[in-house]
């Protein structure tokens, strides 16, 4: 008895043994949720010595020298572009909160009225101070000896041979910066969305609409870079821009929208936040630098940079690691510049202010221990991606397989089906089986001979019409399948055909359509089938919308699981709360790829699946049904379980077909092994490093797949069964 | 006077190929009686079998279990064979399930019997043939006299109303031939209604209480066991002398 006790236990292992797969494959799906890159970035400011510790509020450039001004009348100068700094001999000690270089003039501007200016040439400041009391908010020169400012109510005050004029414009809002193209294009920009256009030298100035959303803001900063384009800033965070329109014919200045940042990178980051149409910052100034790019500062230490007009921002790294404020910032070239902060803080760039990445250095990638290091999160993500999809691949293959060959050996021949009825039904039913195939066929017809085609362009049918054509070929099954019905006599006889003998009794429906679906799959290339699953029938996109329908992350939020998190998982951490981030569903590409591989396997497996249930001797289905188990419970509990076990072998083939097939997946863009060996070899040109890594990544899949189907094989022999080898 | 549980009337079968088969064959069982069907190879007396639980549609004629004719189109096909076992020539047992499984997957999946009630029911029919030593062996590792002493259990557990044998001992060693039949017999001896399809015309003789010779599908000589030691008709002489002397004496 406690032998058959052991017996009895070893029996009941090796059925459990067959779980693992399914557990493994589990296992393997939540190690492969995908694995974000996160890199890091290192600061491209540098921090100079500025030689003054007051706060730095203001900064120009004339003739190559840089200044930059501040509390307490202090001046700084640099000639070499930023590197080093003097101090200059300031004949004020107010605090210069403003200065505008142009036409080799230099103009400053301070509290209580303080109005400095250095003409072309001079080397010294003539003052030309307005009344005490005055509050300048910006200041813009109109030629060297000419300048506009602008204050508080609407007041703009025009300077002309050394005298200031104050006009007052009848609006209550503050105007808070002036900035002019030449000495006859200005813009004015202050409070409550304030924008007033000059084409005259600021004698007299228009009002202009700010855009929508943008009307209650305070428009800090402008800079009328160019004849087509003025950028401006808010103290909210946004951005606003005013282009010229070649094709309406309208000018600069006339129309002003807000950007809408698409992508918004926090400082040190390439993980972006998608931006509405505000940075969250309250900005203080903008240098544009070229017609789409400019560099920004705001409260906080922020500096941002973008080079596209404001699509995509990029936020600086502030070196000085703190929050102390950058005032201004001021580009000598498209690359090298600086920006002024206070407690006398400069800091200089010759990258545009463009983060490095760390470690940018081009490793020594012939070095073959650096070509793994260097490359092996990439190898590792390729060799997860692969997984994924021959994981998946095989399942949606293998159901697909063994549900075909059953279709393939089921006996459901037509006389089969209608054999238990009486000949009077049948007929009666063959009748609008008929009409109906004539009527899909004749609707068919329209759609089918639109498409203009010609003899033997007609075999191109089911792309350019594929609802006719299946309508045809749904008719004409229809039509045969009523005519033979009509035709039920009882006897179920053969057909002469000419030379032939037919039985279309014997016509087994299911066997047909499954013999269509693997004629098809087994002769056409699976790279065409990858291309016309993924950008023919844009399949993986049919599906994932839909999918994130109904695996939406409200519908998720609060019930959750590991299932739910194989098709569609989402991110539940503070950050990207609610972000997709991994499952099925993730990527198209991906559910694409499952589908050709699973299809295309599915044709294969099934004509394996279909061999082994035909070897199963037909009296195993006589005995399963003697003791009345039906057809399908015979299939499941007697057939299958032998049948499977006899393709094991050869099932082991199409699992590893599956595995190298995996590898044209690329084509779609999914980033499996073989991809990820291009990138790798396009930034690297180590081929054989490269190449060499994917082939032994490949076998390693291969090799312990075909190792897990060996050992699956002995697991489930059955004992005294089959020639094996073994004992 | 016993019923008839099983009645068969003017069965007809024409294989696909024109092969007429069973040519009009009628006969009946009554309750716990033992008929015994022989016949030279080809002369139909498996067709009839498979036809009874229809694993093979009869062309023409009617069969009746317990009165009621099952070999309608609306007769519940699967039913119908849960209440007729039938035993193989080759056993067919299923080779991947152990003795014990292969007894109570009909129990479950038909009778929707739990799994504990099917293997006591297993357990008590593989007493009855002697089987219980062998429960966790897989049917590869079962000599044949064991197989086929597993395969009458497995159909005996359905409790069928009658029990078909078809041809029980032909695939079988000389010497295994013996625990086999006399299960068989122990069977008959129990009351069990059966029609054992057989060559073994000394068993024949022994067990069974009718028999019904077949020849050329249709049938030649019916009586009680007695006639093979008496046969009235030329056939069935030549028949039974063209088999060797000692089998018939045996």
């Amino acid at each position: 008895m406690l032998e058959e006790d052991s017996r009895l236990s070893e029996a009941s292992r090796s059925r459990g043994t067959v779980h693992i797969i399914p557990i493994s494959i589990v296992i393997l799906l939540l190690i492969s949720v995908n694995p974000s890159q996160a890199s890091d970035f290192e600061s491209s400011w540098e921090v100079v010595e500025s030689g003054t510790s007051e706060d730095l509020l203001t900064a120009t450039e004339n003739g190559g020298v840089i200044w930059a001004f501040g509390t307490g009348g202090v001046m700084v100068q640099s000639a070499d572009n930023g590197i080093t700094w003097a101090t200059f001999d300031s004949p004020t000690t107010s605090d210069i909160l403003n200065s505008d270089s142009g036409f080799g003039s230099l103009l400053v501007s301070g509290e209580s009225g303080l109005m400095l200016l250095m003409k072309s040439g001079d080397e010294s400041w003539t003052d030309i101070s307005l009344p005490a009391g005055a509050n300048v908010n910006g200041i813009s020169l109109t030629s060297s000896e000419t300048a506009v400012a602008v204050g508080p109510h609407g007041t703009i005050w025009s300077l002309d041979e050394g005298v200031w004029t104050e006009t007052n414009l009848s609006i209550d809002s503050d105007l808070l910066e002036v900035s002019f193209l030449d000495d006859s294009l200005g813009i004015v920009v202050g409070s409550d969305g304030t924008i007033l256009f000059s084409d005259d030298g600021g004698e007299s100035w228009e009002y202009r609409e700010a855009p929508e959303g943008a009307g209650d803001s305070e428009i800090v900063s402008v800079e009328f870079y160019s004849p087509t384009r003025i950028y401006a800033i808010t103290d909210d965070g946004r951005i606003l821009i005013s282009m010229s329109n070649v094709v309406t014919g309208t000018d600069v200045g006339y129309i002003w929208t807000l950007v809408d940042f698409e992508r918004h990178y926090p400082a040190g980051s390439n993980e972006y936040v998608l931006g509405p149409s505000s940075l969250d910052v309250e900005l203080t100034s903008i240098e544009v630098v070229t017609t789409s790019k400019f560099l920004m500062t705001g409260e906080g230490g922020y500096i941002s940079m973008s080079i596209n007009g404001g699509t995509i921002v990029s936020q600086q790294i502030n070196p000085l690691g703190n929050n102390s404020d950058f005032n201004d910032v001021v580009m000598l070239t498209g690359f090298i510049g600086v920006a002024v902060g206070d407690g006398g803080e400069i800091l200089w760039t010759e990258n545009a202010g463009a983060d490095d990445q760390l470690g940018f250095v081009v490793p020594e990638y012939g070095n073959f221990g650096v070509f793994v290091d260097e490359t092996k999160d990439m190898f590792l993500s390729g060799f997860l991606a692969t997984l994924k999809i021959v994981a998946f691949g095989i399942i949606l293959g293998f159901l697909l397989g063994v549900t075909l060959a059953m279709c393939k050996t089921s006996p459901t021949s037509l006389r089969y089906v209608v054999e238990r009825y009486e000949t009077k039904y049948v007929r009666v039913v063959g009748a609008p089986i008929l009409a109906g195939g004539i009527y899909l066929i004749y609707t068919a017809i329209p759609g089918a001979s639109d498409l203009g085609l010609n003899g033997i362009e007609y075999i191109f049918l089911p792309v350019g019409a594929p609802i006719s054509f299946a309508k045809i070929l749904l008719g004409i099954a229809m039509f045969f399948l009523g005519a033979l019905f009509l035709s039920n006599d009882g006897n179920f006889s053969k057909v002469r055909v000419g030379p032939f003998t037919l039985n279309p009794w014997r016509v087994r429906p299911l066997n047909a359509i499954a013999t269509v679906y693997t004629d098809f799959f087994r002769n056409t290339p699976l790279i065409v089938q990858f291309l016309f699953i993924h950008f023919g029938l844009r399949l993986g996109a049919l599906i994932q919308d839909p999918g994130l329908e109904i695996f939406s992350f409200e519908n998720l939020e609060n019930n959750h699981n590991f299932l739910t998190d194989i098709i569609a998982a989402y991110d539940h951490s503070e950050d990207n709360y609610g972000t997709l981030i991994g499952g099925v569903l993730y990527d198209s590409a991906f559910i694409s790829a499952i589908c050709a591989l699973g299809f295309n396997s599915g044709a294969y497996q099934c004509e394996t699946i279909r061999g082994a249930i035909q070897a199963i001797p037909s009296a195993q289905m006589e005995a399963g049904r003697s003791i009345g188990l039906t057809y399908l419970q015979t299939m499941r509990r007697v057939i299958m379980p032998q049948a499977i076990r006899i393709c094991i072998p050869p099932m082991g083939n199409e699992m590893v077909n599956l595995v190298l097939n995996s590898s044209l997946a690329m084509i779609i863009g999914y980033a499996e092994l073989t991809r990820q060996g291009k990138l790798i070899v396009a930034s690297t040109f180590q081929y054989a490093y490269a190449w060499g890594m994917v082939l032994i990544s490949y076998f390693v899949v291969t090799w312990t797949l075909a190792l897990i189907l060996r050992w699956l094989e002995e697991k489930t022999r059955i004992p005294g069964l089959g020639i094996t080898g073994g004992d | 006077m016993p019923e008839k549980v099983l009645n068969v009337e003017d069965l007809h079968m024409i294989y696909a190929g024109g092969v007429h088969a069973v040519r009009g064959i009628s006969f009946e069982v009554k309750q716990g009686e033992s008929v015994a069907i022989i016949g030279s190879s080809g002369s139909g007396k498996s067709t009839v079998l498979r036809c009874i639980n229809r694993l093979i549609e009869p062309t023409d004629g009617k069969i009746f279990l317990n009165g009621e004719q099952v070999n309608t189109p609306h007769t519940d096909v699967n039913d119908l064979r849960s209440r007729i076992g039938m035993v193989f020539q080759s056993f067919e047992l299923f080779a991947h399930l152990r003795v014990l499984d292969n007894i109570t997957l009909g129990l479950r999946h038909v009778k929707g019997m739990s799994k504990s009630d099917a293997e006591d029911e297993a357990i008590s029919v593989l007493e009855r043939v002697d089987m219980l030593d062998r429960i966790d062996a897989y049917p590869g590792n079962l000599s044949g006299g064991q197989k086929q002493r597993v395969a009458i259990a497995r159909a005996l557990a359905m409790k069928p109303e009658v029990l078909l044998f078809d041809e029980p001992t032909s695939a079988l060693d000389p010497e295994l031939i013996g625990s086999v039949l006399e299960t068989i017999r122990g069977l008959a001896d129990e009351g069990m209604t059966m029609v054992v399809v057989t060559h073994e015309i000394g068993f024949a003789r022994d067990v069974a209480d009718r028999i019904i010779y077949m020849d050329q599908g249709a049938v030649a000589e019916e009586g009680a066991s007695s006639i093979i030691n008496n046969p009235q008709t030329e056939r069935l002489k030549k028949f039974l002398s063209s088999l060797h002397e000692d089998e018939i004496v045996e």
